[in-house]
Order: structure tokens, then sequence, then C-alpha cells
């Protein structure tokens, strides 16, 4: 007796998407949860190692699979290291999405512009946002912002350095196809 | 070029952004979210100020000696706030963000001139 099928079967390029994404998401939460286990850098800074898988999926896969896995591997990422719904979780999902939303329409609007460019964009939006959610949400002090330029210009050199470790992955990449 | 505009606005608002804050002697200011808990100037070497600052979570306990400010205990889980060490330039900031506590250092420490004056 022959069953009917509710959904048809997924094709494959949509599999191997799937896959990829999936595979980036992994990559990205493992960053995430490593960043977290580092030596603190200051309460206020990270390297964004996390932020070279959403560059590798936006070149990879497209924008809108880049967004997922930005917003996901907050997430995720808080989940595993105990801070998911603290004030750390909001502050960095806001950084995260704002950064995301700053690297895609860069991509979009900016003919041409490499992933060294967009990550300085994606950098430099994360830190600002990451203020600004400090400052409206939980502490309503404007003296927060004192820290601010010097935070930005360490952002522009760990957006320079991520954007060119995921160019450079990205050619490898495409090398080996 | 993108870069280069991006280190051109970054330094000129730090540039900004210390001058308008170095003016006038050094105090500390210890802030609860918008409320302003206690402003002090640097103790005389030798001497220091404690305070308890009430936050979300608890108490916030804070030193302040002639060679900075910190916090010294946090009811936070991340402990980030003490791990950010002693402060003591104009500018410089602390911040407790689960407890929502702020020590931000405003003016300058001039040849490492100390001033009596207190508000609390």
């Amino acid at each position: 007796m022959l069953m009917s099928r509710s959904a048809p079967r997924p094709s494959l390029p949509a599999l191997e998407h799937k896959a990829k994404w999936l595979s980036l998401l992994l990559l990205a939460v493992s960053l995430h949860v490593f960043e977290a286990a580092l030596p603190s850098l200051g309460p206020w800074f990270k390297p964004g190692l996390a932020n070279i898988a959403t560059l590798l999926a936006l070149a990879i896969l497209g924008p809108s699979a880049a967004a997922m896995l930005a917003i996901w591997r907050v997430i995720v990422g808080s989940f595993l290291i105990g801070t998911l719904l603290t004030p750390t979780f909001i502050i960095s999902l806001a950084g995260g999405v704002a950064a995301a939303i700053a690297m895609l329409t860069a991509w979009r609007l900016l003919p041409g512009i490499t992933l060294i460019g967009v990550s300085l964009i994606g950098a430099l939006a994360h830190m600002t946002v990451q203020f600004l959610t400090v400052e409206s949400l939980f502490i309503h002090q404007q003296a927060l912002y004192y820290l601010l330029p010097p935070l930005l210009l360490l952002s522009v050199v760990t957006g320079w350095v991520n954007g060119g470790l995921a160019a450079y992955i990205v050619s490898q990449l495409k090398e080996s196809d | 070029m993108l870069l280069l505009i991006s280190l051109a606005g970054i330094l000129y608002a730090w540039q900004w952004i210390h001058t308008e804050v170095s003016a006038g002697p050094a105090m500390v200011e210890i802030y609860h979210d918008e409320v302003l808990l206690a402003q002090y100037s640097f103790p005389e070497p030798g001497k220091s100020i404690h305070f308890d600052a009430e936050g979300e979570l608890g108490i916030s306990e804070i030193i302040i000696d002639s060679e900075g400010v910190h916090f010294s205990s946090s009811p936070c889980r991340t402990q980030y706030c003490i791990s950010n060490g002693r402060h003591s330039e104009g500018g410089e900031i602390i911040a407790c963000v689960p407890n929502r506590i702020l020590i931000a250092i405003k003016g300058s420490r001039i040849n490492g001139s100390h001033y009596d004056a207190m508000v609390e």
C-alpha cells in the first residue's frame, strides 16, 4: 500500500545550503564560547572572532542566511555560557543584530566592497550599539561614552583583522571547489 | 579610504571628549542609573574612602584612594567591574552594568594635587 507524502523531499542544493549554514553556526557558537573563556580584555571588549562566521555566511550563503546566523549564534552561545536573558545577552544580541544589519546593508548598497570593509563597518556598528543599549536600558548616563572612542579604535583593528581572515578563508574555499 | 575616515572621526571624537572632561579638578562621581549617589575628590596618600553603592542586585563596594578608584566587591555574576581594576584619569569610567552602577572620573589631576571637597 502506497503512503502519500505530506511534503516534497527537499532538493540536494537546499540540503547542502542548510548543512553549510549549520556548520557555520557551529563554528560561530564555538568561537562565541571560546571568546567568553578568554582572559578578560576589558568589560566592553571582545575580539569579535565569531563575526568571521557571519562574514563567511554572507559571502557563501547570502545576506538572509548571514542575518539568521548572527541572531542564532548569540542565542545558542549565550545559552551555553549561561548568560541567556541577562544584561550581557541583551547587549550582545543588540550588538550582533546591529552589526549584521550594517554589514548586509553595506554588502548590498556598496558595490565592490570587500569583506574587510564589511567587517570594519560591522565592528563599528557592534561597538556603538552596545553602548547605546547600555545607555538606553541599563545606565542612563552619557558619561558612558567617554570610553567609546578608544574602544572604537580597537574595533577598527579587530574588524580589519577578522575581515582579512574571512577573505582568506573564502579564497581558500573557492580554490578548493 | 573607509579605514582612514573611521580613524579620523574616532580620533577627533576622542580628543573632543578628552578636552570636555578634563576641565576642572579631578572628581569621582558614583551613579546608580540616573541618580548621582556620591561625588568625591581623590584623598591624600595613605587615606582611602569606602563607599557602598546600592544597585539593582545589591551593594557594590567602591574604594577611592590617592592611586585611583576601583570596585572591591560586587553582587554581579560576571565580576567584570572588579577585573576592570583601578582608574584615576579624567574621562575614565568603570561600570557594573548588571548592578547599574557607574563610576566616572571627571577633571584632571595636576601634579597629583588633592582636594578635600566632598558631596554625598
